[in-house]
């Protein structure tokens, strides 16, 4: 959904971040299906990179950063909360 | 015979009522000292400190209070001194149509005040204990856009004795379009005042349509001429009431003048036989201030009848719609007139009561906007004191490009204007929704906030509830500060062509059909239109822009530099899916109504949607104390002093618009024993 309706802003005219970001989480999503290790440092990725952009953006206006950053980092909290499984399933012979 | 008997044997009465009653109103009164001209027919100035005579505290409508018994030291201690229910509240408790908006007058021991459907309460101003009731009876369908009585005026008539009943009156104006003068002591109708103590304002507009043409301002007193415009509902017709300003003896109600835009000399003394005054011109919604020194009443006008298409109207409403008109209040004639936007098409007509002030030696008149721009102009002449620039090369649009003025005066002193939107203050709870508004706005017509109506969704920034609104800004003259709370939210808005708004039922008030569907019809122009106020995501019912959506700021009169601005209200009340977020957090929500400011240095305003009540710092914008409301606060306050004590007073009575629950209560404040 992001990555569509990213490409249609960018198409429009506007910031290039939803698109990049939906395409992170689409390829975050498939690497968590493998149960790979890769997805939390994609993610991070992307998440360091909404930081980044978020930043850029509205800098230190915390309403603003709502939109941008809290379901984000929702996300990346539960990413960490899957570390134990992904690290397990990295441990096992594949 | 019996007939003339009872008036005779009431008159008694009242004269005997007046006499006992009268005497604490009138000494204090008569602390002004100005009753040296007897042969005028000017009202004895009352000064505003212990008492709130005018709507806008004085004369000059600066909202000021010089009491400064309560500081930003001990406003923390701040209690309730009574809380007063008014008792009118819409039936079946549904908030209805009801924005009492009500600041009410304070003069001797008592507070007069109106209520939303025009009922008239004097009260003991120390304990709220409730002196008297006059009840206009106006019927429901008299409500136009909202139940509102903003206030009345009081006139003390030099020439009567003292004691004599309705020496001192008070004035009001209804929503079903009458003047009614009582008795400030003893509410009992002045009978000498036209009609048994009422003026029919319908007299000369034409086809009474109840709900269309409606008084919700104080009206204004200069020189013994009670003046008053009228609310026309906005974008019915072009065949709506018209916006005539009338000037009425305050004495016997009798018309002086009036003031018909489009043909001022043949409507001076009122409409020739079978006429009407001229329709569909630009009405004067808000209050009206008046220089009584001077004898000039200065009419904040609004826009024509159809805001957002223009080519039909006439070359004097193109001259005077969104103009502040001065007047000689005591002909009626015009002196001057200075215009805030040409041709407008964004319904940025003057929603504010104007504040006189000396502005580096000259009798000033400041006047602030809808479109934010705030002007300083010579009070005699109308010469801007400030420097006004123009802006050029605007965008023309589509619609009627040849209507839409290529050039634009901008105050180039102060604005209360922000930057134009761009996409990242597009907003959300999630990446999601603040995608699709995104979307949404590289989608709209947008070419900063003079961009012209299109047929297309086109955002219009700041949307009609300004910048300033009727709230008004407030002037401390003593620190050299103007204190405005302003609107920070765009509008949605698009233009309905007629076969589209036809069959989507827009029809105006009163039409046999009866009302229906949604925008405004704008009859006899191509177009109806609806708006999107406040630009609502229709994913969460939340703003698609970021807050704040509304703030306060403190203006430097000398430079017109800011002091400091900072955002007006919590998110307590709101958040997405139309939820309350509890959140105690500054977020800066949309707001009604004005500030009331003390010689103590504090600001003390409602109008925020979250209401509450709250003291804030004039030398840093700091909230000192907040108490919250049991509805919105959209009113004015006011503060005021009785036996040595202050006060500080605000209407907490909701309004639907906003969306702030509906009350009776009028709360009064003050420091404990």
């Amino acid at each position: 959904m992001l990555l569509a309706g990213g490409l249609w802003l960018i198409f429009l005219g506007g910031s290039w971040y939803y698109a990049l970001a939906g395409l992170g989480l689409i390829l975050t999503g498939t690497l968590l299906n493998r149960g790979s290790m890769m997805a939390l440092w994609l993610y991070l990725l992307v998440w360091t990179g909404t930081l980044g952009w978020a930043w850029w953006e509205s800098g230190s206006d915390w309403w603003a950063q709502l939109p941008r950053m809290l379901s984000p980092t929702v996300i990346l909290l539960l990413m960490l909360a899957c570390i134990p499984t992904l690290s397990r399933n990295g441990r096992r012979p594949s | 015979m019996n007939l003339f008997l009872h008036i005779r044997l009431r008159r008694q009465l009242l004269a005997l009522a007046g006499a006992l009653l009268c005497v604490p109103a009138l000494s204090a009164l008569g602390q002004g000292g100005g009753t040296t001209e007897p042969l005028s027919r000017k009202a004895m100035p009352i000064p505003v400190g212990a008492d709130w005579p005018y709507y806008g505290g004085d004369g000059t409508a600066q909202r000021f209070s010089p009491l400064s018994q309560i500081t930003p030291a001990n406003v923390r201690q701040l209690e309730r001194a009574f809380v007063y229910h008014t008792g009118d509240l819409p039936p079946g408790g549904s908030a209805g149509k009801y924005a009492a908006e009500t600041t009410p007058l304070k003069i001797g021991d008592s507070l007069v005040m109106c209520t939303a459907m025009n009922r008239l309460i004097s009260i003991d101003a120390a304990t709220g204990a409730e002196r008297w009731r006059f009840d206009p009876e106006v019927p429901r369908e008299a409500i136009p856009y909202g139940a509102t009585c903003r206030g009345v005026a009081a006139y003390t008539d030099p020439e009567r004795a003292e004691g004599k009943p309705c020496k001192v009156r008070v004035i009001e104006a209804t929503l079903d379009a009458r003047l009614i003068a009582l008795d400030l002591s003893t509410g009992e109708p002045c009978t000498e005042f036209g009609n048994g103590g009422q003026v029919d304002l319908w007299e000369g507009i034409g086809d009474k349509v109840p709900g269309f043409y409606a008084v919700t301002a104080a009206p204004t007193v200069v020189g013994g001429v009670v003046v008053t415009g009228a609310q026309v509902k906005d974008g019915q017709a072009e065949d709506a009431p018209s916006g005539v300003i009338r000037g009425f003896d305050a004495v016997t109600g009798a018309l002086v003048w009036a003031w018909d835009l489009a043909a001022p000399e043949e409507m001076r003394s009122g409409p020739p036989e079978g006429k009407t005054y001229t329709r569909g011109t630009p009405n004067m919604w808000t209050t009206a201030t008046a220089d009584e020194a001077r004898g000039i009443v200065y009419l904040p006008l609004g826009n024509s009848a159809v805001d957002y298409y223009g080519s039909n109207r006439s070359e004097a409403e193109n001259a005077y719609a969104t103009s502040l008109v001065a007047l000689d209040a005591a002909t009626g004639e015009e002196l001057w007139h200075f215009q805030t936007v040409r041709h407008d098409l964004w319904d940025y007509d003057l929603g504010s009561q104007p504040t006189l002030l000396d502005y580096k030696g000259e009798p000033a008149i400041l006047l602030s906007s809808k479109q934010g721009d705030l002007f300083i102009l010579n009070r005699e002449t109308g010469a801007p004191l400030t420097p006004v620039g123009e802006l050029t090369d605007l965008p023309q649009g589509d619609i009627e490009p040849e209507y839409v003025a290529d050039s634009q005066p901008v105050s180039l002193w102060a604005t209360l204007r922000k930057p134009p939107l761009t996409e990242k203050r597009m907003w959300g709870m999630t990446p999601i929704d603040q995608l699709y508004c995104r979307i949404r706005f590289r989608q709209m017509v947008y070419d900063g906030y003079l961009t012209p109506p299109s047929t297309r969704n086109y955002i219009q920034y700041p949307g009609y509830y300004g910048g300033n609104d009727w709230g008004s800004v407030a002037v401390d003259t003593s620190r050299g500060l103007l204190i405005a709370n302003y609107n920070d939210i765009p509008n949605l808005t698009r233009l309905v062509p007629r076969a589209e708004a036809d069959a989507e039922g827009m029809r105006p008030v009163g039409s046999p059909e009866g009302r229906a569907g949604r925008g405004q019809p704008q009859v006899g122009a191509p177009y109806g239109v609806t708006t999107n106020a406040g630009w609502r995501s229709g994913l969460t019912e939340l703003p698609c822009t970021q807050p704040p959506y509304g703030g306060i700021t403190a203006i430097d009169l000398a430079t017109g530099d800011t002091v400091w601005d900072t955002p007006l209200g919590t998110a307590l009340r709101n958040g997405p899916f139309g939820l309350p977020s509890r959140l105690p957090l500054k977020i800066g929500t949309p707001n009604n109504g004005g500030a009331v400011l003390t010689g103590s240095g504090l600001i003390f305003i409602g109008a925020a949607v979250d209401n509450l009540f709250r003291a804030i710092d004039i030398e840093t914008g700091e909230t000192l104390w907040t108490d919250a409301l049991p509805a919105g606060g959209q009113a004015n306050p006011i503060s005021y002093e009785v036996d040595g004590r202050q006060y500080v007073l605000i209407a907490a009575t909701g309004h639907h618009a906003m969306e702030t629950g509906v009350s009776d209560a009028i709360i009064a404040y003050r420091l404990p024993d």
